[in-house]
């Protein structure tokens, strides 16, 4: 009878559809990032050139170009664009080195991950609001030191924010990724074999009378910092791009290069659209080139710095490095602190003077009265989260599982590819991916928005998941196919549970990520549909600070409602056992 | 019909590198003891039987159990139970679930039955619906050996299966899972450094020395 069984399975199940579907699925993924970003700068390219078959107008040449030379104050946009994003990138990474180099190894690391780990969650547009609360002549900031030690009474006319050097997107964008870097870091610190010897080595370094700044330098460092290339470059690519942080902190006359786009393609004047699809081309140079730079840094770095790591020098100052990164940590948390609490003051403040750090009055007002409008957006939010992040969660469990059945990981390339949404600037395929989804679709935009937000949560899904699914024992597929599990219900019943967790966590981050796209929900959508970041956006520049404070906390409030639950729920799911 | 397991003029590459050569004929209740440096292809070895080589191996010969070439079933469908050093119990199951998971389908209440009277035999009664994570690791090993045999296979494989045990269990343990082949009469092969193991298995001993450089 068992021989039966065994023949009659040999002949049906050589290759089931569920293995056939997991194989597939990396061409999937390759296709579906691949049409969008470069259909998109392609497409953005033709309109660049002149031919705009909406407008009816066909003569290509340069006029694009010729119309975004001959813009005023041209060079200072680029100029405020590369600034912004290469000091901010650097800023970031250099904290994130000195954080990490004093607090290896120590216990403090895992605590300053604790309290750094929610602003990751925060939006960019909520971050910048914050920021813009702390830093304002009224701001937190001003109120803590009025009238004590300026002798202010009334708010003066200060820069901040929207200054015209870009000081304050700087200060937004480092906050807000320097804890993203660190924790990259800390992810890639993380993975088993090579947490544990680097931390051998690390102990080996120490006791050859290294201190532990200079061996974090020498020994960590160097293996530590190919993980943190793609990350880096993200970083870099999103500040000198993105529309979020300049739209909110950032000075308007003129404006970055991305903003100034942004505000040319949404002109009434369609033939405006020429120059801006020239900007965006414009603006893809500039971020590659910026791209380039930084990895030509590197090689310098590394030729300058590669004598040095053998010198046999133990010290360099190490102690005042110490002492200058506690100081700066304190004043980062004391920074990201005191934004929050500002934020949540303005939100239910009533009457609030001056050099008053606190309100006169207390009201729930702001909060029923924007309450009473958001529905829609938050629907929308949640539509368009809950969707996009579905698609992400399926495509990357299917990629990585073939990855397993294969028995060797995705391509370089294929990796590549995924980051692909991360390093092309989003304002420059963005605009040409609207125009190719309104040839193919006029009216559905929420199809639009929501392949637009796929876009940017994939990236971030499939690197919160990657390493806990490949990190999983392969001799658990292995028993469970022994005791007589189909491929399928190996990945259903035996990995999908046991990834219950970090599943959870992939599931909150995608919809952290989509509640907090601007540009794509503002572009794809036509600007017809609202979620709470574009309301939060359009309302922190005209709108009463009340309001806005309303907002940018309802869009932390998501996310974090998300994360909890992911927190919450495998305790009560699959662990339901008595321990 | 006598239960056997044959493994047939297996040759076992690592790309183009030779790692092994193997004939041998396993019959019911024997045990085969494979010894040999790390890196000598043990684990290699298992997991073609098992039928999950690593894409950068190849292997030619046959699998034959029961008389029935496996070398081509996949690997769900060969009835060859493995135990490791690690139990390897699912994290998301109770140490009843663990087991039922194993067990052929059927009635709820007859299976949880079968269970309790399973884990009663092995000195783990009132056990059932622990989380495996709070087990010891002697009640590890003796759950994960009732999850391999509940599941009936036709042959079993140990991969060092007593290597994280401490001395006094693990000689208990050996005992329990060698005298379960035997009165099952199951062919199995043992992967192991520990001549104790070895010898307490009574079989036949292969030793795999690296090839000279």
């Amino acid at each position: 009878m068992n021989i039966n069984k065994f023949t009659n399975a040999q002949k049906t199940h050589s290759n089931g559809s569920f293995v056939r579907i997991v194989k597939f699925s990396p061409y999937v993924l390759l296709f579906i990032l691949i049409i969008p970003v470069l259909g998109g700068l392609v497409a953005v390219m033709l309109p660049a050139l002149g031919w705009i078959p909406a407008l009816n107008q066909y003569n290509v040449g340069l006029q694009g170009f010729t119309a975004l030379w001959q813009t005023p104050g041209l060079g200072n946009m680029v100029l405020l664009s590369v600034v912004s994003g290469l000091i901010s990138t650097f800023l970031a990474f250099v904290f994130c080195l000195m954080i990490l180099a004093t607090f290896f190894n120590s216990h403090w690391l895992a605590r300053i991950q604790q309290i750094l780990s929610p602003i990751l969650v925060i939006p960019h547009a909520a971050a910048a609001i914050a920021v813009g609360f702390l830093i304002a002549p009224s701001g937190m900031f001003a109120r803590l030191i009025s009238p004590e030690l300026t002798h202010w009474e009334l708010a003066p006319h200060g820069v901040f924010p929207h200054d015209h050097y870009g000081i304050s997107i700087i200060l937004g964008l480092t906050l807000k990724e320097l804890p993203f870097l660190l924790l990259m870091a800390l992810g890639a610190l993380a993975q088993p074999e090579l947490a544990s010897k680097l931390r051998q080595q690390h102990k080996v370094a120490l006791n050859f009378g290294y201190c532990a700044f200079t061996a974090f330098f020498k020994v960590i460092l160097p293996s530590l910092y190919p993980l943190l290339r793609l990350p880096l470059l993200a970083v870099l690519a999103y500040g000198s791009s993105s529309v979020e942080m300049p739209l909110i902190l950032g000075p308007n006359s003129p404006p970055t290069l991305a903003v100034a786009i942004l505000h040319w393609f949404n002109d009434v004047d369609l033939t405006l659209r020429v120059k801006a699809s020239a900007g965006a081309l414009l603006q893809l140079a500039l971020t590659l080139g910026l791209l380039l730079v930084w990895l030509m840094g590197e090689k310098i770095v590394k030729l300058l710095c590669t004598n040095s790591l053998t010198n046999g020098r133990r010290e360099y100052g190490g102690v005042y490095w110490h002492k200058l990164t506690y100081i700066l940590t304190i004043a980062v948390v004391f920074f990201i602190v005191t934004a929050l609490i500002g934020l949540v003051l303005w939100s239910v403040a009533g009457y609030w003077r001056f050099p008053a750090a606190l309100p006169d009055s207390l009201t729930l007002l702001h909060w029923q009265s924007a309450l009473s409008q958001i529905d829609e957006a938050i629907f929308n939010s949640l539509l368009i989260g809950i969707i996009s992040t579905f698609f992400a969660i399926t495509l990357t469990l299917l990629c990585l599982e073939s990855e397993q059945l294969c028995g060797k990981a995705l391509s370089g390339f294929s990796q590549l590819i995924i980051y692909l949404p991360l390093l092309v600037p989003s304002i420059a395929f963005l605009f040409g991916l609207v125009w190719l989804q309104q040839l193919l679709t006029s009216q559905v935009s929420y199809i639009n928005v929501i392949t637009a937000h796929f876009l940017f949560v994939l990236p971030y899904v499939f690197l919160s998941l990657a390493t806990s699914y490949r990190r999983l024992d392969a001799r658990f597929a292995i028993v469970a196919a022994s005791l007589g599990c189909k491929p399928s219900k190996v990945f259903f019943m035996v990995k999908l549970p046991q990834l219950f967790a970090p599943i959870l966590i992939a599931i909150a981050l995608g919809l952290a990520i989509s509640f907090g796209q601007y540009l794509p929900t503002l572009l794809a959508g036509g600007g017809r549909i609202n979620t709470i970041t574009t309301e939060a956006v359009t309302l922190a520049n005209g709108a009463s600070r009340r309001t806005s404070a309303v907002y940018a906390l309802m869009q932390m409030v998501l996310p974090l409602i998300g994360f909890l639950l992911a927190w919450l729920l495998p305790r009560y799911i699959y662990k339901n056992v008595s321990r | 019909m006598q239960p056997s397991l044959h493994i047939e003029n297996l040759n076992l590459f690592r790309q183009n590198e030779h790692l092994l050569r193997l004939n041998e004929h396993i019959n019911g209740g024997e045990i085969l003891t494979i010894m040999g440096p790390s890196g000598c292809g043990k684990s290699t070895l298992l997991n073609w039987i098992t039928g999950s080589l690593a894409i950068n191996f190849t292997a030619t010969g046959n699998i034959i159990l029961n008389n029935q070439n496996l070398t081509n079933v996949p690997a769900h469908l060969r009835q060859i139970g493995v135990l490791y050093q690690d139990a390897l119990l699912f994290s998301h199951l109770s140490v009843a679930g663990n087991i039922a998971f194993a067990m052929p389908k059927g009635d709820k209440k007859q299976r949880y039955e079968k269970i309790e009277i399973a884990l009663e035999q092995l000195g783990l009664k009132g056990l059932a619906d622990r989380h495996p994570d709070s087990l010891s690791g002697g009640q590890k090993s003796r759950v994960a050996l009732l999850r391999l045999l509940l599941n009936k296979p036709k042959a079993i494989l140990l991969d060092e299966p007593f290597s994280k045990l401490d001395l006094e269990l693990r000689e208990t343990t050996r005992h329990l899972v060698f005298k379960k082949i035997s009165d099952y009469k199951l062919p199995a092969i043992l992967v192991t450094h520990d001549h104790n193991d070895a010898i307490a298995a009574g079989g036949k001993i292969i030793n795999l020395s690296q090839k000279p450089l």
